[in-house]
């Protein structure tokens, strides 16, 4: 299967000649670097001493060429050095960032085959670089990773991987959720750490419960639950609690206007072992969420829409689409008295899930406390 | 930059709060702002760096070339990357950006930047290793016609000709396609600029031959004296393009607002949308930006982001005077439609105008200020105690802070109820001045009502989806009030920079004969009611209000509307209906109808980032 939508027009290799300068001595396909192009940019890809070994990707007259300079001083090469660059190319239009991976591991095998046998220098040996870069156009391009053996010692392994964007912070409140089924997922290919926690990911336990219960370090969680929120296998949402306040988002019509999310929300919230919610029950409910509803003022309002719906997975499923979101509440010290000290927690920043997470308190306590506090203000967002 | 002598400082808070945090980004690699900014050319005398802004102490960046290891194996101290032994690339340290940029000399650059001539008139990039290269070469001679001839002894001839030249702006290698795209088009217009002024009075060649100059001259002090200077820090005071180049640099890192005048006389004037519509830590992309201004609707109001008289000073002298129009009568409690016959002007430039300002960060789109508009706390205000807003809010309005006010919005607020004197030493017209502070720095949004026909499911199959379920919007096109539409932006200039189409507003379906319950009316309920399925049909018949004719035509006539995304306000516009008539009939038919709220999709785009 192919992987990205990256498509390689064309893989070559240029080198320093001694007496003809810098020229390309093989390409796959023939004759896809005019003479003109390579003119203009060859001094991108023979490059000055401070560029080498720098993956260089320069964009000219409709191509992008990728490349990495290999310069190998020694006595022994006519000019005491030898220059060469294997590079890719590809339109112009095409995002690049991950073929780079592979224009810099291929400059490194050569380097090494280099040293260790004079695989290039060797006027014999460099021939099997041609047969060796066709394969690698026609496996890359149809299945995105090649596996070429090179000699009886030296393998070139080779995958295109995708770039994905840096994944969120993974905070102690925040409660991963599957955002397919479990079971698809073969837990073996996952590293220990993310398999020991795998289990405690239920989409109400919250990193720090999963840490507790599972007995991993905290910040191994982090860390594994960020790695699986990369691959997008898990998303982030927030702690439950009957008394949680949400709002519905634009999103919410979503659910009226797309089918398909039509069927996976029904699907998903229905109460186990009943027949499948109606639309207009579950929208009644997202609709029912507004500021100042606590979720267990929602229960009591919609109690008859709720006799098929599972209200925790509803609110589940409606953060994970972004139908509603949390309002978190977010406490702030307002006083005009100089003596008192400023505040640490109470600034603003951090919410009522962060500083129940932190200190240990409940939420009923947090509240008790701050009720107390003429000086402090509450804010809802 | 900008002189205001209001109170109303958006430009100088923006530019404290980049004070304070300007450390951070040059650390933490601010992806909207260049790291370098590079002047090149390639002539006669070869290939040349004329400039370059930040410049390096000279000590930096000759370190890392002199540890030239040629050996894979050995440890790279450069600092670029380390590999491991799969030959994949990490970085161990993350460079700021000064380090990226200095690692490469002078010389190099010279040789990378200055391309040859058929890389002209095009878009440049180049990318090494972590640093993208984007610029504008152009061409200032063909090259065939410098004929630099030995024998030919005519002064002419024997001085150095310049090409071609290239602005060229560095950029982390991982900015933003349209961040790269921005600063491409700002190299291209300065190119223009500086093409234009060579062929009329030899502008470059001048400047070119002071930078020069002074480079030799450091050059010749370095070795005589032997301490290492930087000649860009001499250049500087000596040359204007220099100071030029310096400016918007500083401006694209800062407030992303460039205004230069080449040599004194052409103006290059230019905006990073990035850097000015950032709303809750994150740029708005100008996509989603031009898409959102496309559909803003006459009803929609324009609310500048800067008093009257500070965006007046702003304007250059030969602005348009609708323009200056527009600003004078602009006002938030005013809709576009209002606005146009305010200022005598059609809604097509009104529209124009408008979406200028918004481009240009000196406007945003609202709904028209009034009594029963409904404002919530927006997710993305900062609402902490120590922000720069607390402290702008606290100075504008003396004796009140900023997270009090904050923490009335936590629910949702109708302006009339906030206006409620419980504080009688507030006066009504300073809270409407603080909603409309409040909303220009977004810390607020406005919640509409959402209406939604869903018909209770049929007893035989409940809870299947069959196809009759299936709500009206699927099987209904609907229609709805169209605006201007095709605002092209291309970066706009001046507001002559945008075409647009004439408007073409559907008539709204009050065209139906009013009043009485005739046959003709009757017929056209029935019309419109044939859209539903028998069955929703039948349960709407059975409401107690669909008994009467006119209720019942009125929602019919409305039907189309009833799909969750036509607001209240949409709706009482079009229709010409009031808030009272609406709510009675959302109450009379409510067991078929669902109601919601939540901010307009249109517009929130200016009170919240796109995920």
């Amino acid at each position: 299967r192919g992987s990205s939508c990256i498509r390689i027009e064309c893989i070559f290799f240029s080198e320093f000649h001694p007496t003809l300068g810098p020229k390309i001595t093989y390409q796959v396909p023939e004759e896809y670097i005019s003479r003109e192009l390579f003119d203009t940019v060859q001094v991108y890809i023979i490059t000055k001493p401070e560029l080498q070994n720098k993956l260089i990707t320069v964009t000219a007259m409709g191509k992008k060429l990728i490349g990495c300079p290999v310069c190998i001083e020694h006595k022994k090469y006519s000019r005491n050095a030898l220059l060469f660059n294997l590079g890719l190319v590809c339109d112009a239009r095409t995002k690049t960032c991950a073929l780079e991976p592979i224009v810099k591991k291929l400059s490194g095998y050569l380097t090494t085959l280099e040293l260790e046998s004079g695989f290039i220098s060797n006027e014999e040996s460099k021939q099997k670089l041609l047969p060796i870069m066709s394969t690698l156009l026609e496996e890359l391009n149809a299945t995105g990773a090649c596996t070429l053996p090179i000699d009886e010692s030296n393998t070139i392994n080779l995958k295109l991987i995708e770039q994905r964007r840096d994944p969120l912070i993974v905070q102690e409140y925040d409660v991963p959720v599957f955002t397919q089924c479990k079971d698809h997922f073969i837990k073996s290919q996952w590293d220990l750490t993310t398999q020991q926690i795998l289990a405690y990911i239920d989409g109400f336990r919250h990193i720090q419960k999963i840490s507790a219960e599972a007995d991993v370090e905290l910040n191994l969680v982090r860390i594994a639950v960020q790695n699986l929120l990369y691959y997008g296998v898990v998303t982030l949402v927030s702690i439950f609690q009957y008394s949680n306040v949400y709002c519905t988002t634009p999103t919410v019509q979503s659910l009226i206007d797309d089918r398909s999310i039509q069927e996976e929300c029904l699907n998903y919230v229905t109460k186990k072992g009943q027949k499948r919610a109606c639309l207009r029950d579950v929208f009644q409910l997202y609709c029912g969420l507004t500021p100042g509803t606590t979720v267990r003022d929602l229960c009591s309002r919609y109690s008859q829409q709720l006799q098929r719906v599972d209200e925790r997975r509803l609110i589940q499923y409606g953060l994970m689409k972004a139908l509603i979101r949390r309002l978190q509440k977010y406490p702030v010290k307002v006083t005009r008295d100089e003596r008192s000290r400023p505040p640490r927690l109470y600034t603003g920043c951090h919410s009522y899930d962060e500083i129940c997470c932190k200190t240990g308190m409940s939420y009923k306590e947090l509240d008790e406390r701050l009720e107390n506090d003429p000086n402090i203000i509450v804010c809802w967002k | 930059m900008y002189i205001h002598s209001s109170s109303f400082d958006l430009q100088g808070e923006r530019k404290s709060m980049y004070k304070q945090s300007e450390n951070s980004f040059f650390k933490c690699g601010e992806k909207t702002s260049p790291i370098s900014v590079i002047l090149v050319t390639s002539g006669s005398r070869g290939n040349k760096l004329l400039f370059r802004y930040p410049f390096q102490r000279v000590a930096d960046c000759t370190s890392s070339l002199t540890t030239k290891q040629r050996s894979p194996y050995a440890l790279n101290t450069t600092g670029d990357v380390l590999e491991d032994p799969d030959g994949d690339s990490r970085e161990q340290t993350p460079l700021t950006d000064q380090q990226l940029v200095a690692g490469f000399s002078d010389i190099i650059l010279a040789t990378i930047l200055a391309t040859k001539s058929d890389m002209c008139g095009k878009k440049f990039e180049l990318k090494i290793d972590n640093v993208r290269f984007v610029g504008h070469p152009t061409l200032l001679q063909h090259p065939h016609t410098i004929q630099v001839s030995k024998t030919d002894p005519s002064p002419k001839r024997e001085m150095p000709t310049m090409i071609l030249f290239s602005v060229v702006f560095a950029l982390r290698a991982n900015a933003d396609p349209s961040v790269i795209s921005c600063m491409h088009n700002l190299s291209r217009r300065i190119a223009i600029a500086l093409q234009h002024e060579e062929r009329r009075c030899q502008y470059l060649t001048r400047e070119a031959k002071l930078m020069l100059a002074v480079q030799d001259e450091v050059t010749n002090m370095t070795e005589t004296d032997g301490s290492p200077q930087s000649p860009f820090r001499q250049i500087l005071p000596k040359c204007k393009l220099a100071r030029d180049l310096k400016e918007a640099y500083d401006s694209l890192c800062t407030t992303g607002v460039v205004r230069l005048h080449i040599n004194n006389w052409l103006e290059v004037s230019f905006c990073l949308p990035h850097k000015i519509h950032r709303v809750g830590g994150n740029h708005v992309p100008p996509e989603a930006l031009e898409r959102s201004l496309k559909a803003i609707r006459p009803y929609h109001a324009l609310l500048l982001l800067d008093s009257e008289k500070a965006l007046l000073a702003q304007l250059p002298l030969d602005c348009s005077p609708a323009l200056v129009r527009l600003i004078k009568t602009c006002s938030a409690v005013k809709n576009l439609q209002q606005l146009a016959q305010d200022a005598d002007l059609n809604l097509l430039q009104i529209f124009q105008i408008a979406a200028h300002l918004v481009y240009w960060g000196k406007a945003i789109i609202v709904y028209p200020l009034c009594e029963n508009n409904v404002y919530m706390l927006s997710p993305h205000a900062n609402i902490s105690l120590y922000s720069p807003l607390a402290e702008a809010f606290g100075q504008q309005f003396p004796g009140h802070d900023l997270p009090s006010m904050l923490a009335k919005f936590s629910l949702p607020l109708s302006l009339s109820e906030f206006r409620n004197p419980l504080d009688a030493s507030v006066q009504e017209a300073q809270l409407i001045q603080m909603v409309v502070w409040m909303l220009q720095r977004r810390l607020l949004i406005q919640l509409h009502t959402y209406v939604c026909l869903l018909v209770p499911p049929s007893e035989e199959e409940p809870g299947l989806l069959r196809d009759e379920e299936l709500p009206l919007v699927a099987r209904v096109g609907g229609r709805s009030l169209s605006t201007p539409s095709a605002l092209s932006f291309g970066s706009p200039t001046s507001s002559d920079d945008m075409t647009l189409t004439s408007p073409s507003m559907e008539n709204s379906s009050a065209e139906l004969l009013p009043g009485g319950d005739s046959p003709l009316n009757r017929r056209m309920t029935e019309t419109l009611l044939a859209s539903l399925t028998e069955h929703e049909r039948q349960v709407i018949l059975n409401i107690p209000a669909a008994q009467s004719p006119e209720d019942l035509r009125m929602f019919a006539r409305l039907l189309h509307y009833f799909r969750g995304h036509h607001h209240l306000e949409e709706i009482m516009y079009n229709e010409n209906m009031r808030r009272s008539q609406l709510k009675t009939l959302f109450d009379k038919f409510r067991s078929v109808l669902v109601v919601t709220n939540h901010e307009d999709p249109v517009i929130s785009l200016f009170q919240s980032p796109l995920e």
